[in-house]
């Protein structure tokens, strides 16, 4: 086994999934099975997934730990390195190093209710927790998913989605910034579905990640309903490269979103200084 | 009668005219990196072949040795993808090299790179060729035009860093071996060297005391602006005042000797490519500019801040053990504005940058 840190693991493509017109969700498989046992992660952890030729970029692992086997990572076509990764088939091989980062306290958040508030791109790290909980659904008491996209094509894991609205102790609300004319769910911005339900926020913890403007007005909700800072958790993005503390593009002061996070709460976010 | 302590050292003397066979028989052990005179009559580090080339008396050059532990284009990884399958093997570099007649602050410069690099996970590439590197360091009988070493602990003699430390005695060298890879290198040299007596010892000293005593009093002054830069109680207003003389050329970066954050990317094609780790500089934009297009630091100003808290601030300070500066003055020469480090720390300081 190699440790050299900047060695990748090879892994294959197992599956494509077309999300949205420019988001698609690879299945990736380890080529050497004891790699893949020995693969532990928890979610909120990424990979640096190399496409080679093209370098390396940080991908969040989007399947739970407690479906070990292959791993999936949700993928926007947005630069280069993304670009030649979706022209990628069944079969290709790409690079693996990691997990890397911290993931979600989930012992933390045993015996609480869970609220998950995404918007686009945001739900695939969430998506990790979202089925680690209904696997260890015993543990945790609501669960509430609250999603909106900018159109209902935006959407991703749409059959998933179809699937929690018929999960029973799920609640699952959906909204788009604009409407289609086969679109019959709601219309606005994210916040407007915390009218949809109910929280408990002194027993709540509320997961929260999708773009920077959407965070502002989530968290500014969530905390006028008195939810208090530990129990406000987001995941920081930054221009990463090499993952594990060393490359500096990733800082914030003196933390490294990618050791000390991505997961941070929203007291450990206000002490950030830079 | 040798100290204890100078025993453990193992410190002896070598007589100027004994340099050349030193040198020769260091060349017949691996790769000898020394600042030389370049094409154009410049001073530069480079690899020599015959003892002759050293330089003994010199400004520091504005490259420091940095680039022979860790190169501007640094190859990691080795990918061939090519019939059955990827293969993926690290690159290791496991040339034997002395780096020879490295100044004070450069050899400190080079310990601060290795401990950042052994930090868990530990960079074996990295690791890998600063293992087969003696550092040999010659001590600055007289401070340089720019340097500010005696701010930061780092000069003007060895202060931690150096493998075998060298002192100019006049007719000799006084030759202070610091660890077991010093030792290792002035082992099997059978008559060069000679066990230093008490008084060869304190000329050292006095030497140092009295090259300390030629630093100026305009040098860096990092306590207080530490002090601010770790509290976030530098004003905007003041950042955005220096940024104006920062050009975000990179500058800075390239010729620091502690500057280490760096880019990853492939190189070759057809299937065969080399992943390189490359220099970066967090003065460029791009350094943190994200794929959606965000960009958290796209305002000069805040690079520059990013530039003097990873340098300066408390939080790096203990992390690292040192401030990310060995007062070498490079950064003075090489700034086409006027934010090189004594002059930030300064403006810090008196919480007011001079107009120009």
């Amino acid at each position: 086994m190699n440790t050299d840190v900047f060695v990748p693991q090879i892994a294959r493509i197992d599956a494509v999934r077309d999300e949205t017109p420019d988001t698609k969700t690879f299945t990736l498989r380890f080529r050497e099975p004891r790699e893949e046992e020995a693969f532990r992660f928890l979610p909120g952890q990424f990979v640096e997934v190399s496409v080679f030729g093209y370098g390396e970029a940080p991908f969040c692992i989007a399947s739970s730990p407690t479906r070990p086997g292959a791993i999936e990572t949700t993928v926007r076509r947005t630069g280069r390195l993304t670009d030649a990764m979706h022209q990628l088939g069944i079969g290709a091989e790409v690079g693996i190093r990691g997990p890397f980062g911290n993931g979600f306290d989930v012992e933390s958040a045993r015996g609480k209710d869970l609220l998950f508030v995404a918007g686009g791109i945001g739900l695939p790290p969430l998506r990790s927790l979202i089925w680690y909980a209904l696997d260890r659904r015993e543990r945790f008491q609501d669960m509430t998913i609250l999603y909106g996209a900018r159109t209902p094509q935006d959407l991703v894991y749409k059959d998933e989605l179809k699937e929690w609205e018929t999960t029973a102790g799920v609640e699952l609300h959906v909204t788009v910034d604009t409407s289609s004319s086969d679109w019959t769910g709601k219309v606005g911005a994210v916040p407007v579905l915390f009218g949809e339900t109910t929280l408990r926020p002194e027993s709540t913890i509320a997961y929260v990640c999708g773009p920077p403007i959407m965070i502002k007005f989530v968290v500014q909700d969530l905390f006028g309903r008195g939810f208090q800072d530990e129990s406000v958790i987001s995941t920081l993005e930054r221009m990463m490269q090499c993952g594990i503390g060393k490359c500096n593009h990733c800082t914030i002061g003196h933390r490294y979103v990618c050791r000390d996070g991505p997961v941070f709460n929203f007291k450990q976010i206000r002490e950030l200084i830079e | 009668m040798l100290s204890e302590l100078e025993m453990e050292r193992a410190v002896f003397t070598l007589r100027k005219r004994d340099v050349t066979e030193w040198l020769a028989r260091l060349l017949g052990q691996g790769e000898v990196i020394a600042p030389t005179s370049g094409p154009c009559g410049e001073v530069i580090f480079s690899k020599i072949d015959s003892p002759e080339q050293v330089l003994w008396d010199f400004e520091n050059p504005l490259s420091p040795p940095k680039q022979f532990v860790l190169p501007q284009t640094d190859p990691i990884v080795r990918i061939e993808c090519k019939g059955k399958g990827t293969q993926v093997a690290p690159i290791h570099d496991n040339r034997r090299r002395f780096l020879f007649n490295v100044r004070p602050c450069d050899a400190k410069a080079i310990a601060f790179l290795t401990r950042m690099h052994e930090t868990e996970p530990a960079d074996a590439s990295y690791l890998s060729r600063a293992a087969e590197t003696t550092v040999i360091s010659l001590d600055c009988n007289a401070p340089c035009t720019l340097g500010f070493c005696v701010c930061s602990d780092s000069g003007p003699f060895a202060s931690g860093g150096s493998d075998i430390e060298l002192t100019d005695l006049g007719e000799k060298y006084l030759v202070a071996a610091s660890c077991a890879k010093g030792e290792a290198a002035l082992s099997g040299m059978d008559g060069l060297f000679l066990p230093a007596t008490d008084e060869e010892v304190a000329q050292r000293d006095d030497l140092e005391s009295e090259a300390k005593r030629h630093f100026g009093d305009e040098t860096c002054h990092f306590g207080s602006a530490m002090r601010r830069i770790s509290t976030g109680r530098v004003d905007d207003a003041l950042w955005e005042q220096m940024s104006d003389w920062c050009l975000a050329c990179g500058g800075c970066n390239f010729i620091c000797p502690t500057c280490y954050c760096f880019s990853v990317g492939d190189r070759g094609g057809d299937g065969t490519w080399t992943r390189c780790r490359t220099w970066d500089s967090c003065q460029y934009a791009a350094f943190t500019l994200e794929a959606t297009g965000h960009n958290p630091r796209a305002q000069r100003r805040d690079r520059m801040k990013r530039r003097f808290f990873h340098k300066v601030s408390a939080q790096y300070f203990v992390r690292d053990g040192m401030a990310g500066c060995v007062g070498c003055g490079r950064c003075i020469s090489v700034c086409l504005g006027a934010t090189d480090m004594p002059a930030v720390v300064a403006a810090i300081r008196k919480r007011a940058w001079h107009e120009h």
